[in-house]
């Protein structure tokens, strides 16, 4: 290493050393961020100019880059005309909240009853519900579209069974005239398959992303509340669920900005066509398909950038009433 | 040491040079053929060197499209399947391997009618040629025949007597076909005017809501609402298990079912099965690959790369391999004479099926590919699905179809 | 490391929980439910590794394991380099997961813990860098990697996205909640550099967030197939996810073999949620720094 004019311990370079400091001090939040910001200009920046550009045009991919023809906001025209495209964003909206609430409600309190209740069972268990995130699309493809069978699906051997059995009959058996369903075939019954699917394979990420939340809680807090007398329930609401803010806004955001993008689990049920009535077919598939398969580029980066924009809308409602409690920075 | 090291080097980089390295791009089940017969290209080509570069079905023909979209990274020699055949002919991507130094219009009568128009533009360029085919057939169960004493010609006679024999079937029990969208698949593709497409007329029309549309719809809403049709998606568990079980008596299909069945789908079921003519003896094409020269490819690999595309597609031995191998019915009649041909087939009942798919295969007439048959293709068979599914009426889904195709073809 | 210290096992018995014993029966019920539900699809994969493709496909399908294993086995190591492949999954997700701790903690504990100008607008920039479809960028994306010079390397695939936003978004949300400012206060009065508050305070009290990043990075980096079927072009090079899809052909897949691979893949997975898990569960345990 080369002799430095100045070492730190040298009192005549002391002035400079506290503006070294200084500077440091201001820099760092910058230096530290600009790894991002670097990585995007390479690597983010040129897709969606490119992108944004695209929509502007009428291009056949497989004719190469110089066949693009300017035709202004026609692409976007016909897309807001297009019943399909609206189809494909009501069901993307329907999928996302009927999975994606779900997923919230059930792993918020199961990540609780994990850290807190069953605490032998706690490390088995969370792995367990972590297995569907890491199960390979390909097995689920298969188990799904087993478990959704019209004639030997379990789903449909299940609820067979709850409409037969004295136990349950009362409650389910008004099920009995509509068995056995046709999950993956009629259009009414796609869209709470695919929500199904999502649910499974995205809550137990949840419980993991909130168990990790949990682990910033303080322990002491709840020591303090149990000699206060407080019960499991009032600790949850007053302790858990404040301090666990941050989490749940980081894990939400998430839920939506994914489920809008939702694409392999419809694809994979309704196998690419979009199932019957086009009632499974979200944003996502349709931009694909419109892109790559009908090889109508330009219309698939103007569906790209309505999404975006719709993606967008519900970010921002979310950030404006949730972001405060959600961004705050422990004190 | 150190000498002998250099010639070495020296050795290897002569070599390189002379050297033509090749890259073909595919998928299985093309993979498995063309390790096989690869030796047989290196004894007429001692010079080339072929990487196989094998990806997912789906995914060969996605990256395809990256790859002709960017300029770059495709295969010297790249396969295209059928159902993507119509996207790669538009002008720009592949090769026209009937202008110089190609000439491939040179091969036309090689091949069977219908394969070679399929990858021609409308004005007549050849942009890739036919490796296999697949001849619509049906396949039904001898055993459900025998039970209602009918003979398959009486069955096959006309869509009507097709009808017929699956309420007969009903009686017994057991379904007609697995799912009724088959049948109407194959009649769309049948009795297409001379010049006109599967769904586009000569001038770009779309045809969606055209007699010949509603007639399929018609008739397969019918198979669906007398209970004829097991109604079970195709290449689910359900519907392999009906084929193993016999629940249903005949499927409409390529002629590479019948491999499948045997050896994987249903072995245990040998010598139940036949297959005949489809049902009002339409004659329809249910499959089928090619291979093409993209144009990004080198200039000074074009020639070893039309070899090999060559030697793939017009060369009867390795057609007749493929169809040992890979059950990938060749493309040239010509093949056709060869005595494995007349084999007698036990897993059909010892029936000749190959001169039947043969003959078949010949008759079938060529029809026009029109860049937008993607398009229209999917939204037929959301059509047909709603049709068949929710019940919806035929001339209102058509009509909507047709409306949905129009608007794309801007 | 100012932790909380362990208390006796039994001390910790944490607010009287869930009361009684019918509660308890209850919740076990639950939770055992939904480990069934969740547990059956990943058994079912090891048994279907088992089964030849013409027994997959059968209805009911087998729930048992056959004896198809060995076959499954040289039916894919036939057909691709499948060592090779775990081996290049590994890398590209090791070298991923490595970055993006880095990166995206540093990233987060800047957005976490300073104010400076232009934060809010420069934060929400990163979330909305999320929300664009990813689609369509494979065009371009195979653009700027042939320009760099990088098609079929393994730095094509881990390389852009090493400080990606899923991360410093997560780490922003836990470095927020789990350090106090105060800490940092005397750790300048200290003399400590930024960065060195960043490696020596920060990073250990956020441990269980980083292994939860870890293990996701790495899981996700494991099954992404998009980028590398782009830019992956030699067999050699292919991943995973990549190598088991060339099965698929037209036709036909030997789903048996295909399963197999799936099934030997994940146990890399489990491997790192296993480490992983470890930090959190003794994160959870030490409790977190006092507030």
């Amino acid at each position: 290493m080369q002799q430095r004019p100045g070492t730190p311990n040298d009192r005549a370079h002391q002035p400079l050393s506290t503006r070294i400091d200084r500077w440091q001090r201001r820099a760092a939040p910058y230096l530290f961020i600009s790894p991002f910001f670097i990585l995007f200009a390479i690597f983010g920046l040129f897709p969606i100019l490119f992108s944004a550009y695209l929509s502007l045009q009428v291009w056949n991919p497989v004719q190469g880059l110089g066949t693009m023809r300017f035709v202004g906001l026609e692409n976007y025209v016909f897309l807001l005309d297009d019943p399909w495209f609206w189809r494909s964003m009501s069901n993307t909206i329907w999928i996302a909240i009927a999975s994606g609430l779900p997923q919230h409600l059930v792993a918020i309190p199961l990540a609780f009853a994990l850290v807190m209740g069953v605490r032998s069972l706690r490390h088995p268990l969370t792995a367990i519900y972590f297995m569907p995130y890491i199960t390979s699309a390909v097995a689920v493809a298969l188990v799904f579209s087993t478990i959704f069978g019209t004639q030997f699906g379990v789903l449909n051997q299940v609820m067979a069974y709850l409409a037969q059995a004295s136990w349950s009959a009362w409650l389910f058996g008004g099920l009995a005239d509509t068995l056995p369903i046709n999950w993956l075939g009629r259009a009414a019954y796609i869209k709470p398959a695919i929500s199904i699917l999502v649910f499974w394979q995205f809550f137990g990420f949840n419980v993991v992303l909130y168990t990790a939340g949990l682990a910033t809680i303080p322990r002491t807090y709840y020591e303090a509340a149990q000699i206060d007398g407080a019960s499991t329930r009032q600790s949850f609401w007053h302790i858990t669920l404040p301090l666990l803010r941050p989490m749940i806004f980081f894990a939400v955001t998430f839920t939506i900005i994914g489920n809008l993008q939702l694409f392999d689990q419809p694809f994979i049920l309704t196998g690419g066509t979009g199932g019957t009535a086009q009632s499974g077919m979200t944003a996502a598939m349709y931009l694909y398909r419109t892109g790559f398969e009908w090889l109508e580029m330009g219309t698939a980066a103007a569906i790209s950038w309505l999404l975006f924009l719709v993606i967008g809308t519900l970010t921002v409602i979310h950030f404006y009433f949730f972001g405060r409690s959600g961004l705050e920075t422990r004190e | 040491m150190k000498k002998f090291l250099v010639l070495a080097l020296a050795l290897t980089v002569g070599l390189a040079f002379s050297q033509t390295r090749l890259t073909i791009g595919v998928f299985e089940p093309l993979h498995e053929h063309i390790q096989l017969v690869l030796p047989q290209f290196y004894e007429m080509y001692p010079d080339v060197e072929v990487e196989i570069r094998t990806l997912g079905y789906e995914d060969h023909h996605n990256v395809l499209v990256t790859n002709l979209a960017t300029g770059s990274g495709a295969a010297d020699v790249v396969a295209v399947e059928i159902g993507y055949i119509a996207r790669f002919v538009a002008e720009g991507g592949l090769r026209d391997l009937s202008a110089e130094p190609f000439n491939a219009d040179q091969y036309e009568d090689l091949f069977v009618e219908y394969a070679w128009a399929q990858a021609q533009t409308p004005d007549g360029r050849q942009v890739a040629i036919p490796t296999d085919i697949a001849p619509g057939v049906m396949y039904y169960r001898r055993d459900h025949l025998e039970a209602t004493g009918w003979t398959i010609d009486q069955v096959t006679e006309s869509l009507e007597s097709y009808l017929q024999f699956g309420r007969e079937l009903q009686e017994q029990g057991v379904f007609l076909t697995v799912n009724a969208g088959s049948v109407a698949d194959g009649l769309i593709r049948s009795e297409i005017p001379e010049g006109d497409g599967i769904f586009f007329a000569a001038d770009g029309t779309p045809l969606l809501n055209s007699p010949r549309f509603v007639q399929a719809a018609t008739v397969a809403q019918q198979i669906r609402q007398e209970g004829l049709d097991a109604d079970i998606g195709a290449w689910s568990n359900e519907w392999f298990e009906a084929f193993r079980q016999g629940t249903t008596a005949t499927e409409l299909s390529g002629a590479w079912l019948g491999g499948h069945l045997q050896t994987w789908m249903a072995p245990e079921t040998s010598g139940l099965w036949g297959t005949s003519e489809m049902p009002g003896n339409i004659l329809v094409s249910w499959g089928g690959s090619f291979y093409g020269i993209p144009t990004q490819t080198p200039a000074d690999k074009v020639d070893a790369a039309w070899n090999l595309v060559q030697f793939l597609t017009t060369n009867p031995e390795v057609q007749l391999e493929a169809f040992r191998s890979i059950n990938a019915f060749p493309a040239m009649p010509e093949t056709y004479d060869d005595p494995m041909f007349e084999e007698e087939i036990e897993f059909l009942g010892g029936q000749q099926a190959r001169i039947l798919f043969a003959d078949i295969a010949e008759r079938i007439p060529g029809v026009l590919t029109h860049p937008g048959d993607i398009i229209a293709n999917e939204i037929w068979q959301s059509a047909i699905g709603e049709i068949l599914a929710e019940g919806r009426d035929v001339q209102s889904a058509l009509d909507e179809a047709q409306m949905l195709v129009q608007r794309r073809i801007r | 490391m100012q932790s909380t210290a362990v208390p006796p096992k039994e001390a910790r018995q944490t607010p009287a929980l869930l009361g009684g014993l019918i509660g308890k029966i209850l919740l076990y019920g639950l939770l055992f439910f939904l480990a069934l539900l969740t547990l059956f699809p990943f058994y079912w994969m090891f048994v279907l590794a088992t089964h030849a493709q013409g027994d997959i496909f059968s209805a009911p399908p087998p729930v048992w394991f056959g004896d198809y294993l060995m076959r499954n086995y040289d039916a894919l190591l036939a057909r691709v380099p499948f060592i090779r492949n775990i081996w290049n999954s590994v890398y590209i997700a090791l070298m991923a997961t490595v970055t993006t701790l880095f990166f995206a903690s540093l990233a987060g504990f800047g957005f976490a813990m300073y104010e400076f100008k232009f934060k809010k607008q420069l934060f929400a920039f990163v979330v909305a860098s999320l929300m664009i479809p990813p689609l369509l960028g494979i065009i371009p994306y195979y653009l700027i990697i042939q320009a760099l010079g990088w098609l079929d390397t393994p730095r094509a695939v881990w390389f852009p996205g090493m400080a990606g936003a899923f991360g410093i978004f997560l780490m922003r949300q836990y470095i927020a909640s789990a350090v106090p400012k105060d800490l940092m206060d005397a750790a300048r009065i200290d003399g400590a550099s930024e960065f060195r508050i960043y490696w020596n305070i920060v990073l250990p009290i956020v441990k269980p967030g980083l292994a939860t990043l870890g293990m996701l990075t790495f899981i996700g980096q494991w099954n992404n197939f998009l980028g590398p079927l782009i830019v992956l072009s030699s067999r050699e090079n292919h991943t995973v996810p990549l190598a088991l899809r060339t099965l698929q052909g037209l036709i036909q897949t030997d789903w048996g073999a295909v399963l197999f691979g799936t099934a030997l893949a994940v146990v890399p997975l489990m491997i790192i949620f296993v480490l992983a898990s470890k930090q959190v569960i003794e994160g959870l345990t030490a409790g977190a720094v006092k507030g």
